[in-house]
């Protein structure tokens, strides 16, 4: 317990200071979500075109209410877990300034993962919060019945860290990758084409064929917004929850090692020149 | 005649860097053409369940949507060096190297860079385009030929007059990269038929923001041959009025820059 004080006690000036980084940069934030976000209502008029020229009810087992909300809601999901610390740590590699955290008595993931829970916190309250609720208000209009359900959205929570964390790690070890193969920016936005598809943000991967379907949602990348945005939505049964959350588990433990791994080896290779 | 001689001497600079970091560019191409290829897999995934969309058959979609990358995508090669502005150049106080040499500014910035990464969206636009039209056994005339050339240099030139204004802003509040992401965001509502947006929607890409006429419009005109005057001459006209708009807010905007400090 005393352990875990210590702990918080350590890191709480780093969530402090990421608090304060994001609110600085607020008016920026704003601009960057919106601008992230206007493709949702192309693809929401698109599915509405869909839905009018196909004649059906529903598409591969989901209404146009369904769609509606994993597009927002997939969205939302997305910037939860997105994540800087590629860049970040690409960037702290290659100017040098890694020292200055190699020499402080932290560890190096904790202290950017916990500055970056600062912006987190922003962005729930800011963004998420309201879009869950415009969601649930539109789900009600539509519906007439409230379709929230406390278990599901704590399930979600729950998802969504194990997706936000699994992330992080995917991120960091992308983040040595590119310093050691490539341009940061050219790979960031390969990667993020990639992560984009692959993670369901694009298309629920319920819509693919059979078969590259199966495939798809064992790899890690469905663990990131696919996961998540269907136990909020009720799509997944008690026993698919549970396998769901086991995979994201298990994919988060395999990732957190291979990055230890590599950055044990990059330490060794690391070279800061001047001061 | 001064003009080109300064381009090639930039473009040749380009093209020996290009060989140099060849592998940033395989990236940076690779990126923009797996970007279009998941877009291709949605569409093809909703066409697996329906017949055609809003009227719409698959190729028609794919011809429209190889229309929007081909403007898109020449002016993505010509003009990049306007992002590069608006989220950092001007804010570090970097702009004033443009001010010290004997060249119009605006031009300046223009040919400074080229970006070959954008072949990545072009060379797609042109195989969709060249292919959907085979399918769909449409016939291009010398005419037609010669209105495709300026539906496509038009409409790349609205997409450049866009992105002078949006980095302009950048003149008085120093960084407007995520306004001009806001900006240029609406075009990928102009990939896809107007007639499937809402008035507001629709309106707004024709009239404010007038992508539309960087795909739909001129697209359509070459599949049903329906009303040149709006749909090809509508890309002249949007991209000439929205061209001086943004010279004028550049220049207002050149004068109200203030270097940054130290």
């Amino acid at each position: 317990m005393t352990k875990l004080k210590k702990i918080l006690k350590i890191y709480k000036p780093f969530t402090k200071a990421g608090l304060q980084s994001a609110m600085a940069y607020r008016t920026n934030f704003t601009f960057f979500v919106i601008g992230e976000s206007l493709y949702c209502f192309v693809l929401y008029f698109i599915w509405k075109a869909v839905f009018a020229s196909g004649g059906s009810n529903t598409f591969m087992g989901f209404s146009i209410t369904d769609i509606t909300v994993y597009v927002f809601l997939s969205n939302i999901v997305k910037f939860l877990i997105d994540t800087d610390s590629t860049v970040s740590m690409a960037e702290e590699i290659k100017d040098g300034s890694i020292i200055m955290r190699m020499i402080k008595p932290v560890n190096i993931d904790h202290s950017l993962l916990t500055f970056e829970l600062g912006n987190k916190i922003m962005m729930i309250f800011c963004i998420f919060l309201p879009v869950m609720l415009g969601l649930e208000i539109y789900r009600y209009v539509i519906l007439g019945k409230i379709a929230f359900n406390i278990f599901s959205f704590l399930l979600f929570s729950l998802s969504v860290v194990l997706g936000y964390l699994l992330s992080f790690y995917l991120n960091l070890i992308f983040g040595y990758l590119a310093f050691f193969l490539l341009n940061i920016w050219g790979f960031s936005i390969l990667k993020g084409a990639i992560l984009n598809f692959l993670s369901g943000a694009t298309i629920p991967l319920a819509f693919f064929p059979g078969a590259v379907r199966a495939v798809l949602e064992q790899l890690p990348f469905a663990s990131l917004v696919y996961a998540p945005t269907m136990i909020y939505m009720g799509k997944l049964s008690t026993n698919q929850i549970l396998f769901t959350l086991l995979k994201q588990i298990i994919w988060l433990i395999v990732f957190v090692l291979i990055s230890d791994f590599i950055w044990i080896k990059a330490q060794k290779r690391l070279e800061v020149q001047g001061g | 005649m001064r003009f080109f001689r300064i381009y090639k001497i930039f473009v040749a600079q380009k093209i020996k860097m290009l060989m140099e970091y060849r592998v940033d560019f395989l990236t940076g191409a690779t990126s923009f053409l797996i970007t279009q290829l998941t877009n291709l897999v949605f569409i093809g995934i909703i066409f697996g369940q329906i017949p055609h969309l809003n009227g719409f058959l698959f190729q028609e979609i794919i011809f429209i949507y190889g229309f929007s990358l081909m403007s898109k995508g020449l002016d993505h090669l010509l003009t990049d060096n306007f992002w590069k502005l608006a989220y950092f150049v001007v804010r570090k106080g970097d702009f004033d190297k443009y001010l010290t040499r004997p060249i119009d500014p605006l031009v300046h910035v223009i040919i400074e860079n080229i970006e070959f990464d954008a072949l990545g969206e072009f060379v797609t636009g042109i195989v969709l385009f060249i292919i959907s039209s085979r399918k769909l056994k449409l016939h291009f005339g010398p005419l037609d030929i010669l209105l495709l050339i300026i539906a496509v240099i038009f409409g790349a030139m609205i997409f450049t007059a866009i992105k002078i204004l949006g980095a302009s802003i950048a003149f008085w509040i120093q960084r407007s990269g995520s306004i001009l992401q806001i900006f240029y965001g609406t075009s990928d509502f102009a990939r896809y038929p107007t007639t499937i947006y809402n008035a507001f929607v629709k309106n707004l890409i024709t009239y404010v923001i007038p992508f539309a006429f960087t795909s739909y419009y001129p697209a359509v005109y070459f599949l049903r041959g329906e009303n040149p005057l709006f749909n090809i001459g509508g890309v002249v006209v949007a991209a000439v009025i929205l061209l001086l708009i943004s010279i004028c807010v550049w220049n207002r905007g050149l004068s109200a820059y203030e270097s940054a400090g130290s």
